[in-house]
């Protein structure tokens, strides 16, 4: 069989379809985002059941429902503490967290820098559609300036995070950013990330036309596509500035960071229990 | 054009949509490269136009490039290629 039909039945298997259609809205990102996921994984031939998929609340934590392999819908901004754990309890899991910007960056905030600094051996899919989807759009730590929100009918104040500058500054060893538009190098993002180690973050920037685009003037899936498409730029290098999103303005996208070398938590932690049994 | 490319085009392929699982967001439709898909008239069970295949070849094939496949956030999609 040709490795691309093959692949799309590999990825029936690993979609539990006795829940398809889900619930994601016409034109939603995530299911584009799961989608690249589940190819690259299956590409990396890894075993999935040693595979584990985490979530917390949201419309992106909704994806550990649909796999069919050992998953976890915790509570809201739980992910990562909760994939810390399994990680722990049982290295030899490959642990993935894939979760929205809301559960990760407000709630779970916290718990991003402190896994990140701490370097968990953990990929982290970070799918941000710069609001909260499941609860109606309300603004978050991602919003950019000036956006409209239910919260923010002026347009938001508040400066957004920087998340690849974030996890840069907290030494995470694998960086990137990419949009649903950018399906393949989205894949090959994920495909690569999967072969690393330590604390791996990729922001995947992702359409909410339902309650995020519609207030901003990209009121069907195809505008925000379209703004994706039109404004993303590549650029591996960029400064902090430039990797900052600007309401309606450029993406940077791009691998920012891919470092080898950094001992993971997991590894340090090993150490430290074999030198305290000698 | 490198041999790859003229390779990749010569490809062919037919594409099957699970019209239950469209939400038709019609990313597939705006994404290929030879235009083989639009709109169809009806509607699937859950009142949305799936994507259907344009009434026109030879001039418009499907070149199993798969990105519908890729793009198409319901895992609705499935390209064959044809030998
Ligand atoms: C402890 C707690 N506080 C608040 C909520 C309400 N809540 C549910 S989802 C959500 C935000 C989700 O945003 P995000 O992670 O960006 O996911 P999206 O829906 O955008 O994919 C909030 C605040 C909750 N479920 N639990
Ligand atoms: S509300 Fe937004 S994020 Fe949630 S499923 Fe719908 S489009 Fe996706
Ligand atoms: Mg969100």
């Amino acid at each position: 069989m040709n490795p691309m039909e093959e692949m799309r039945r590999e990825e029936e298997k690993l979609l539990r379809t006795d829940r398809l259609p889900h619930v994601w809205c016409p034109g939603c990102g995530i299911g584009i985002t799961l989608n690249a996921f589940l190819r690259a994984f299956i590409r990396s031939k890894m075993d999935p059941n040693k595979l584990v998929v985490v979530s917390g609340i949201g419309c992106t934590g909704r994806a550990a429902g649909y796999v069919n392999v050992d998953s976890f819908h915790t509570t809201h901004g739980r992910g990562i503490p909760f994939a810390v754990g399994i990680k722990f309890a049982r290295p030899d899991l490959n642990v993935v967290v894939f979760s929205g910007d809301g559960d990760l960056f407000a709630i779970g905030g916290n718990h991003f820098v402190n896994a990140a600094r701490r370097n968990h051996d953990l990929l982290i899919i970070a799918v941000n559609n710069f609001t909260y989807g499941m609860t109606g759009g309300q603004h978050g730590p991602t919003t950019p300036t000036g956006a409209y929100t239910t919260t923010t009918p002026y347009g938001n104040p508040d400066r957004p995070f920087n998340i690849p500058h974030l996890a840069i500054s907290l030494g995470a060893p694998y960086v990137a950013r990419w949009t649903t538009y950018h399906v393949n190098q989205l894949q090959n993002s994920i495909y690569h990330a999967l072969h690393k180690k330590g604390f791996r973050v990729i922001e995947v920037i992702s359409q909410c036309p339902t309650v995020y685009g519609r207030r901003n003037d990209m009121k069907t899936p195809l505008e925000m596509m379209h703004y994706f498409q039109k404004n993303s730029v590549r650029k591996d290098d960029a400064s902090f500035e430039e990797l900052e999103l600007k309401y309606n303005g450029k993406i940077v996208v791009g691998v920012f960071r891919d470092i080898q070398g950094i001992p993971t938590y997991e590894e340090r932690y090993e150490d430290i229990i074999r030198r305290a049994r000698k | 054009m490198s041999e790859q490319n003229t390779k990749s085009l010569k490809k062919r392929g037919k594409v099957t949509i699970d019209e239950k699982r469209c939400k038709g967001c019609w990313y597939c439709i705006e994404y290929c490269p030879t235009k083989v898909l639009q709109v169809s008239e009806h509607l699937n069970e859950k009142g949305y136009h799936p994507p259907k295949l344009v009434e026109e070849p030879p001039n418009k094939v499907c070149i199993a490039c798969h990105l519908c496949e890729l793009y198409c956030p319901d895992f609705a999609i499935v390209v064959e290629e044809i030998k």
